[in-house]
């Protein structure tokens, strides 16, 4: 990934999430052939109850863009074993063109919108001696104002 | 269908979470009070129903066995003939879905007499949920690990949704759920089971720190121990047991709906895609199949106890329950209505707000509350109108729900 250097091993903080090693990582999701379910993180199991579930979903990546639904500012720091999210931090709820809502960690807490343009961005969470630990972000599109 | 009727319910007064005490000696005591408030013996009930209980963060398994099996453990305790004995989960649904079930065995005719019972000691701190160490499942729990998302995470971008949804600003909702605080104090102090007796303003409450904002920490319910058990039986059974038997009219259960827009509490994602449903759905359904099978409509319900683990739970419960435009619930709770005098009042018990939540439990200390309300012996928190039917709402993680309406029957 651009701009994501160390001399330390880099590794997901969770595997499967988002592709990683890439240039252009993006998050990890399935899709129901048969119904056109989509789902993250990516299941071997159709969620679509109206589904004849007679096929396994396929693998797929999701839109680097989204919409901002909501968002919450977290003001304190987690305890042990999470205290390396460091308040203040924002979650927020992004909305894909595939339909579906996911919560992401947003690069920044101020200056944010529900209705916004939202981008991926895959970026260091933590590090220890050894790893660096990357998790998802989504982070504000550049004059990306209000959606219409 | 046989009808089915609340005789008794006793409940533990609420405590601090997390200091060890024995679980099924308490429920012990409670099932032992129930049974003797309507004159029987142990050897007189055909089943016990009993929640799970804590969930040891620091616990390798999850769960520990012996919280897993309350019902068992007391049958053992209070002595049976080897009645039925289930034990139950569902978040802080779960004795709203014990009651369902043992509401469902009645109405089928095939046992009289069942207890339902419920405890919870829940670990101190926030509530999160994570991944289990050999159950992984990367769509629940590792919200926390990945994203930071607690519980109350959840809670805040539905407040801050809902008033951009309803044009409001983040102030308005602020100062709305500080309103909802402020009042169920109120009743909190009256309430000798309650844990948190203290009176707060509205200032009190916007002058506590903000958590995850919109949420200040006064408008988040904590952590606590407490356990309730409640006897129910067919009608008949009943009004031979009581001068003041309460009807079942509905219990219902409710789970993850395919379609919900909401982000759903320890999810990393929505489901349902273009086919979104509205907001909330999934908490209305359990709700509109109990108007249902209690012949009822919203406009029914005399008063509410609601699951309200933050403020905003109880202006969402209001939304969902009574269907309208939202701006009449918050019309509603600025107007006083929701209190003891008005028209629609709600946790007259002081609700989670001021019990804490012992998780597994909840939903009985509910059902104490309506029971007291719909006799009349509520005392100083007693609603000033007249009770012919009362409804109570749980939600919990994972997507679990419940809801129970009660009837006056004498
Ligand atoms: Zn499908």
């Amino acid at each position: 990934m651009r701009g994501l250097s160390s001399s330390k091993k880099m590794i997901p903080i969770v595997e499967g999430l988002f592709e990683w090693p890439s240039e252009s990582p993006r998050l990890i999701a399935s899709r129901c052939p048969l119904c056109g379910s989509v789902q993250f993180p990516k299941s071997s199991v159709c969620n679509n109850p109206d589904c004849t579930h007679d096929a396994t979903p396929e693998e797929i990546k999701l839109s680097e863009e989204g919409i901002l639904y909501s968002y919450d500012i977290h003001m304190y720091d987690l305890r042990e074993p999470f205290s390396y999210h460091k308040a203040p931090y924002a979650i927020g709820a992004i909305e894909l063109p595939e339909g579906i809502i996911i919560l992401a960690r947003l690069t920044r807490y101020e200056g944010l919108k529900i209705g916004m343009r939202m981008r991926l961005k895959i970026d260091r969470l933590y590090e220890d001696d050894e790893n660096v630990y990357l998790t998802y972000f989504f982070e504000p599109v550049e004059d990306g104002g209000e959606e219409k | 269908m046989t009808e089915s009727a609340v005789v008794s319910a006793t409940i533990t007064g609420w405590k601090s979470a997390g200091e060890p005490e024995p679980a099924a000696e308490i429920l012990a005591q409670l099932a032992v009070k129930t049974l003797r408030s309507a004159g029987l013996r142990p050897a007189d009930i055909d089943a016990i129903i009993s929640t799970t209980s804590a969930m040891p963060f620091d616990h390798p398994s999850f769960l520990s066995t012996p919280a897993q099996h309350l019902a068992h453990r007391v049958a053992g305790k209070i002595g049976t003939h080897g009645i039925v004995s289930m034990n139950v989960s569902g978040a802080c649904a779960s004795a709203a879905a014990a009651f369902a079930i043992a509401d469902s065995m009645i109405k089928a005719g095939r046992f009289k007499k069942v207890l339902v019972l419920g405890y919870d000691n829940s670990p101190r701190g926030f509530y999160y949920s994570f991944a289990s160490y050999l159950d992984t499942d990367t769509m629940i729990g590792y919200p926390l690990k990945v994203v930071g998302a607690v519980n109350p995470t959840y809670w805040a971008m539905w407040a801050r949704r809902r008033a951009y949804e309803t044009g409001k600003s983040i102030e308005d909702i602020k100062e709305l759920m500080a309103t909802i605080k402020a009042t169920l104090s109120q009743y909190g102090a009256l309430n000798p089971y309650a844990r948190y007796r203290k009176v707060f303003t509205v200032q009190d409450v916007l002058a506590s720190p903000v958590v995850d904002d919109p949420l200040h920490l006064y408008m988040i319910s904590a952590v606590s121990r407490g356990g309730g058990a409640v006897l129910i039986t067919d009608m008949e059974t009943a009004r031979g047991l009581t001068d003041k038997p309460v009807k079942i009219a509905a219990s219902t259960a409710g789970s993850p709906m395919y379609g919900e827009p909401s982000p759903r509490l320890t999810y990393f994602t929505t489901a349902g895609g273009k086919n979104a449903k509205p907001p909330f759905a999934e908490w209305r359904k359990p709700i509109e199949d109990a108007y249902r099978m209690a012949g009822i409509t919203a406009e029914d319900i005399d008063i509410m106890e609601v699951h309200d683990t933050s403020a905003f739970h109880v202006i969402n419960w209001i939304d969902q329950a009574m269907g309208w435009e939202r701006e009449e619930t918050d019309k509603l709770i600025r107007s006083g209505e929701t209190r003891r005098n008005g028209k629609l009042p709600i946790n007259l018990s002081g609700g989670t707000s001021s019990f804490g939540e012992a998780v597994y439990a909840q939903a009985l200390m509910m059902i104490y509350e309506l029971l007291l309300q719909l006799r009349g012996q509520a005392g100083e928190r007693q609603a000033k109108k007249d009770l012919k039917t009362g409804m109570l709402t749980a939600y919990g993680a994972y997507g679990s729900y419940g809801t129970i309406i009660l009837e006056k029957a004498w």
